[in-house]
């Protein structure tokens, strides 16, 4: 469906030219690579109650990458409700959840519209999935709630003139921040959860030169690595120690399924650690 | 989404579904072994229209049809492509030559759309179905690369998939069978030009090689829907049983025997034919989660006992019985899926001469007309 309502540019028909400087190339081969450890995630700013006209609402920011160019995702959620829900709809026993993600036009290096595309809708979906899981859900019945997250700004290397693949894996990235967020400001609007659920990313790359070893890190940066193989990203309950939503994309054999599993413990690890920031960035609030 | 499918199940009757799928071994409502599948007929090549179609016609009723149209379309200039900043330079052949390998195919030459009957197009259900069809099509590279022509030019492919009969059950293993047939089915004009020339193609339709060639192993992806009940793993779940799963899995599996960097493992796997490839996985939401609670005899009021006054609903007490479960009295599932399920279910899929394999084994079997 295209946008009727505003006058739109020319959709990527053109390409803008891309210079190639000396001192960017040099400089961008220094930093080439992943510069934290294969375990560690970055550092996240999370903040709960930024939104006063929201029931709740939280921001969250990654830290910027090493390499200039690169900054960090930055998120932000605001829940709106429990509220009745409208006279017409059908009766429901439980909290009817709808969840909304949409990039900011301009947070990605390719212009994003105005109306969601169908990348921002399976977010939306992989997000339900995994907040219903959450959420006690039974003890709001014949109410909704809303959630809407914006993505103010993406994780995309913008001074690399590579695009290619970035944004399948991107979307990883962007569902485990959404999770995160989702969750603070759920807790902030005070919706009763079974756990604080976190989102958490891990993925088996290749880098350059090392042919023959796939590695896997923790809280990966595409631009970062020569090559992904597979990624999973998983929203996970840490005190009842239950998976609410698992979503693997890649290629993997068969009878590598040890490597897989590695990859889901993996992301169990990423998602404990903002999990932390979380549960810290509540007793904040509280204190 | 699963949970849209509405079902007016009483909260008795899933407690009941509940207990005889939890048996060892379950208990199905229509009689099936956890492993099996509906009886299906299915039929390729039935639009004329298009460069390959199928139709699958399950046995509760539901049916699919899928048409695969092919163009031949210019391939953009990319911004990572050398070639464009070494215009007016002297063509040096070795490194153009480094880059054509490189240079796979690109996402954007297949589009996927799926239509259900009775909802809109842009409804997350059918979004989610069609990203994650078309995500374990993309997921391994290798298919693009079938579609390309030469450096200029290459196929776009348009798979629609239609769901022709109301959505009885998640259409979800369905569209993947009809799509895999489909694809197997596809057939694309034999290309007669040379190199890096315009395309020219064959006009004789009968030389048109299949895009998944017979005597390659190679396959396209199969999604396949698989849920846990308690310690149970149940394939290709009907409607009724979708409703009280734990969990639910959609597990993507292709088949690619020819891949570059082979380890000792898949050699030993190649004896048996199949090498199985791990796509994709998703959590689809189970519909179970949206289920009406059952009351239990000791808080109902028609049994003699009494209501909780108000004074009780404020203590918090009160409140934490509620979560209480009781035999027999269905609950909705709260929280997620442990970890080890979701492992069983993945390898459940998985394991050598399994249900994925099985699946395959009668796709292949249907007759590519």
């Amino acid at each position: 469906m295209t946008d009727r309502r505003r006058i739109n540019g020319p959709a990527g028909t053109t390409i803008p030219p891309v210079f190639e400087d000396e001192d960017i190339k040099h400089d961008s081969k220094v930093v080439k690579g992943r510069s934290r450890a294969p375990d560690a995630v970055r550092r996240m700013f999370l903040k709960t109650g930024v939104t006063p006209s929201a029931s709740g609402s939280a921001y969250l920011e990654y830290e910027s990458s090493a390499k200039s160019g690169v900054s960090g995702l930055k998120l932000s959620c605001t829940v709106h409700g429990p509220r009745s829900l409208p006279r017409s709809s059908p009766f429901s026993p439980h909290i009817v959840l709808s969840t909304h993600v949409k990039y900011a036009p301009f947070a990605t290096k390719q212009r994003r519209s105005y109306l969601r595309d169908p990348s921002e809708r399976d977010l939306g979906t992989h997000l339900e999935t995994a907040l219903r899981g959450a959420i006690i859900a039974d003890r709001w019945p014949k109410s909704g709630v809303d959630i809407i997250i914006s993505v103010i700004e993406g994780d995309q290397d913008r001074a690399s003139s590579n695009i290619q693949g970035d944004e399948t894996w991107d979307m990883m990235n962007v569902l485990s921040g959404c999770i995160t967020v989702a969750s603070a400001a759920l807790a902030d609007a005070g919706i009763d959860c079974v756990d604080t659920v976190a989102g958490g990313v891990a993925a088996l790359v290749q880098n350059a030169g090392e042919d023959s070893t796939p590695t896997i890190v923790v809280d990966p940066i595409p631009s970062e690595h020569e090559k992904i193989l597979g990624a999973c990203c998983i929203a996970y309950l840490p005190t009842r120690d239950e998976v609410t939503n698992l979503w693997f994309k890649g290629d993997l054999s068969a009878s590598a399924m040890d490597l897989y599993t590695k990859l889901v413990e993996n992301g169990i690890l990423a998602s404990t650690s903002a999990n932390r920031v979380l549960v810290a960035s509540l007793n904040e609030t509280l204190a | 989404m699963a949970s849209q499918t509405h079902l007016n199940l009483s909260p008795a009757e899933l407690a009941y579904l509940h207990a005889s799928l939890s048996l060892t071994p379950p208990i199905r409502p229509d009689g099936r072994s956890p492993t099996q599948y509906r009886p299906l007929s299915a039929e390729t090549g039935i639009l004329p229209g298009t460069n390959g179609s199928a139709r699958i016609c399950f046995a509760d009723g539901t049916e699919a049809i899928v048409g695969v149209k092919a163009e031949v379309e210019k391939t953009r200039a990319r911004w990572d492509d050398e070639t464009i900043f070494l215009e007016g330079q002297e063509g040096d052949e070795g490194a153009e030559e480094d880059k054509e390998k490189e240079q796979g195919g690109n996402r954007e030459w297949v589009e996927l759309t799926v239509e259900i009957p009775g909802q809109r197009d842009d409804d997350s259900g059918t979004i989610f179905l069609a990203q994650m069809l078309s995500e374990a099509l993309l997921a391994d590279g290798a298919f693009v690369e079938r579609l390309k022509i030469n450096r200029g030019w290459h196929w776009k492919l348009y798979l629609d998939i239609l769901l022709i009969s109301p959505p009885l059950s998640y259409p979800l293993p369905l569209l993947s069978l009809t799509t895999h047939l489909a694809l197997l089915s596809t057939r694309l004009p034999r290309l007669k030009s040379e190199g890096d020339e315009d395309p020219f193609f064959d006009d004789d339709w009968a030389a048109a090689p299949h895009l998944y060639p017979k005597d390659r192993k190679a396959r396209p992806p199969v999604t396949l829907l698989v849920m846990a009940v308690g310690n149970n793993i149940i394939f290709d779940p009907a409607k009724e049983e979708l409703a009280v799963a734990d969990v639910a899995l959609a597990v993507s599996v292709g088949d690619s025997a020819e891949r570059t960097g082979k380890t000792a493992e898949d050699e030993d796997m190649e004896v048996d034919g199949r090498k199985l490839r791990l796509l994709s996985i998703r959590t689809v939401d189970p519909p179970s989660r949206l289920t009406p609670p059952g009351v239990p005899n000791a808080t109902n009021s028609a049994y003699g006992h009494a209501v909780a006054g108000p004074q009780q609903q404020k203590m918090p007490e009160a409140r934490a019985v509620e979560s209480e479960a009781v035999e027999g009295v269905w609950k909705a599932p709260r929280g997620g899926a442990k970890l080890a399920v979701m492992g069983a279910l993945v390898q459940k899929v998985l394991e050598r001469g399994g249900v994925a394999d099985e699946v395959l084994d009668a796709l292949e079997a249907v007759d590519l007309s």
